[in-house]
């Protein structure tokens, strides 16, 4: 694994978007801001995300939405279903602006990102506050950021951001008096970092660790006997030693992403295409393992910090044309998107795939030979200019080729256009 | 190089990489100065037609560049978005349709929530 070694005096930030769906939402339907909004999963069965209003009503993440439903016009709230189109590119566009900031970048997910930043520890605040305006007024979404020395503290001093109006969604470790960290570690629970679950801290309670600064002051030979070496790494990142390496791959309900570091840059768009079709089957077998299919994939590469030309960090995402686990078609997809946003001849050191919009792959198989045999005799070709002429739903293989909305397509009564990768979609100004 | 439609191309999809090789005019590259903060959006009524922006026209909105007196803006009005031009005089904020309606008086520039400048429309003909 290459993890990039940190440099002397870098502090690594942790930045997240605040709700992010809910604020991708916000964006180009400004009515929303100030009110209670929830965002529904797939078949608008329960919420996903919620506004800081929702929250404030009791709303919980995972509530089923006919329970709420009844409440729903006296309180004022607002449901969307879920709308990954929209997410995923307001996704790429959030991670490209941050991107901008950091000496290297970690995507970590749809929503939030790691960045290396060099610099004077004094000036780190301000940085951070240019951070986040600029995605404000680049993409219209708001973040947090956290800075500090490791990623499990940067993550760390994001929610003490979170949870303190008053600092304006940033925060850095070196700006904070010493006894004041100490106070806050000393309150919150161990569940409140970064990786310790519910079993774990259970078991840690059992053993008197109870808060933060209890496990700070652990015993890293200990924990790492008693649990594993993931979190003695928490340990050694409590007190300030940077030893999580980059995630190479990270899976759960919302989400399935690959990404890694190259032992010798990528400059050239075919390798990267390789690159990519790497990724793209790993995931296609992670999802027919987990029995999923993927609606938006998101692209994301990144040059090093260390070589001397050009930095770039660049990100797309694409809607695929029905939602699959095929990898033939993820594959396409993923080479295709990843060739509209690198150059060629830049050093790229990383790259990644990351899968959203997953909904349950159920009765939809893929005939994966009849579909490759189309392909080497251009159907594919021909399919794509019938439909250029005479729209989507014009023709297609299967249920492509259905005007009628096929079984798998999804109730979502509360959707949002997409605003952003459909061309009839697009939001309308009024004159 | 391979462009990829070949029938030995285990690939079998047009390459986008064809967009590095042919001289193409790309109206992303002429149109578009910053991707990441540009959006495209499509304007409904009339009243802005004497700056040549008509109902059912596409509007490019850049959202970093900064609004200056006179500037075509989308601004958030009461939750809606609306293009307006924007008038900087002074201490005063207007934000004016071109149709000599009534204008938006804005008290103070805080109040203003621009969401973006219009740096083009692809005017219908």
């Amino acid at each position: 694994m290459s993890s990039e070694p940190s440099l002397p005096g870098g502090r690594i930030a942790l930045v997240d978007v605040n709700n992010f769906y809910v604020s991708c939402e916000r964006v180009f339907d400004p009515a929303l801001e100030g009110r209670p909004v929830v965002v529904l999963s797939n078949n608008d069965g329960c919420v996903v995300a919620r506004s800081e209003e929702a929250k404030q009503l009791g709303i919980a993440t995972g509530t089923p939405w006919f329970k709420v439903a009844p409440e729903a016009g006296r309180w004022g709230l607002v449901a969307r279903s879920s709308n990954y189109e929209l997410y995923g590119d307001l996704s790429a566009r959030v991670m490209e602006v941050l991107g901008r900031f950091g000496s290297w970048q970690e995507v970590y997910s749809i929503d939030e990102c790691f960045l290396g930043l060099p610099g004077d520890e004094r000036q780190l605040l301000g940085t951070a506050a240019r951070i986040r305006s600029a995605v404000m007024r680049h993409v219209g979404v708001p973040v947090c950021v956290g800075v500090a020395g490791t990623k499990t503290l940067a993550k760390f001093v994001n929610h003490i951001a979170k949870r303190n109006p008053h600092m304006q969604g940033v925060c850095s470790l070196d700006s904070m008096p010493a006894a004041e960290v100490a106070r806050i570690q000393s309150r919150v629970p161990v569940t409140g970092l970064w990786g310790v679950g519910g079993r774990t801290a259970k078991r840690l309670n059992a053993m008197g660790i109870e808060t933060v600064a209890d496990l700070k002051a652990a015993d890293p030979q200990l924990i790492r006997k008693r649990f594993s070496v993931v979190l003695q790494r928490t340990v050694l990142e409590l007190n300030g030693t940077a030893c999580i390496p980059h995630s190479e791959e990270r899976a759960d309900k919302q989400q399935i992403m690959f990404s890694r570091s190259f032992s010798t840059p990528v400059t050239t768009a075919e390798e990267m295409d390789q690159v990519m079709a790497v990724y793209a089957q790993r995931g296609a077998a992670r999802m027919a393992a987990q029995g999923l299919n993927a609606s938006v994939l998101t692209v994301t590469a990144g040059t090093s910090r260390f070589a001397g030309g050009e930095k770039s960090f660049p990100s797309a995402s694409a809607r695929l044309p029905v939602p699959t686990q095929d990898p033939i078609q993820l594959t396409r997809a993923a080479v295709a998107t990843m060739r509209t946003c690198i150059s060629e001849g830049t050093q790229y050191v990383r790259a990644g795939v990351l899968f959203t919009g997953l909904e349950p792959a159920d009765g939809q198989q893929t005939l994966d030979p009849f579909v490759s045999d189309l392909d080497q005799r251009h159907i594919g070709d021909l399919l794509g200019s019938v439909r250029a002429k005479f729209g989507e739903a014009a023709i297609g293989l299967g249920q492509g080729g259905l005007a009628v909305p096929a079984a798998w397509s999804m109730k979502r009564d509360f959707s949002s256009p997409r605003y952003t990768t459909e061309w009839s979609d697009l939001p309308v100004v009024r004159a | 190089m391979n462009d990829g439609g070949g029938p030995g191309d285990a690939r079998g999809f047009p390459s986008p990489a064809q967009d590095y090789f042919h001289g193409g005019i790309d109206l992303n590259r002429h149109l578009i100065r910053d991707r990441t903060c540009t959006f495209v959006m499509r304007v409904s009524g009339n009243s802005m037609a004497a700056a040549g922006i008509s109902d059912g026209d596409e509007l490019i909105v850049d959202r970093s560049l900064t609004p200056r007196d006179g500037s075509v803006v989308v601004a958030v009005v009461n939750g809606e978005l609306l293009i307006r031009r924007l008038h900087l005089s002074g201490d005063h904020v207007r934000l004016q349709t071109d149709d000599g309606g009534v204008p938006t008086e804005v008290p103070e520039l805080a109040d203003l929530s621009i969401w973006g400048v219009v740096t083009r429309c692809l005017h219908h003909v």
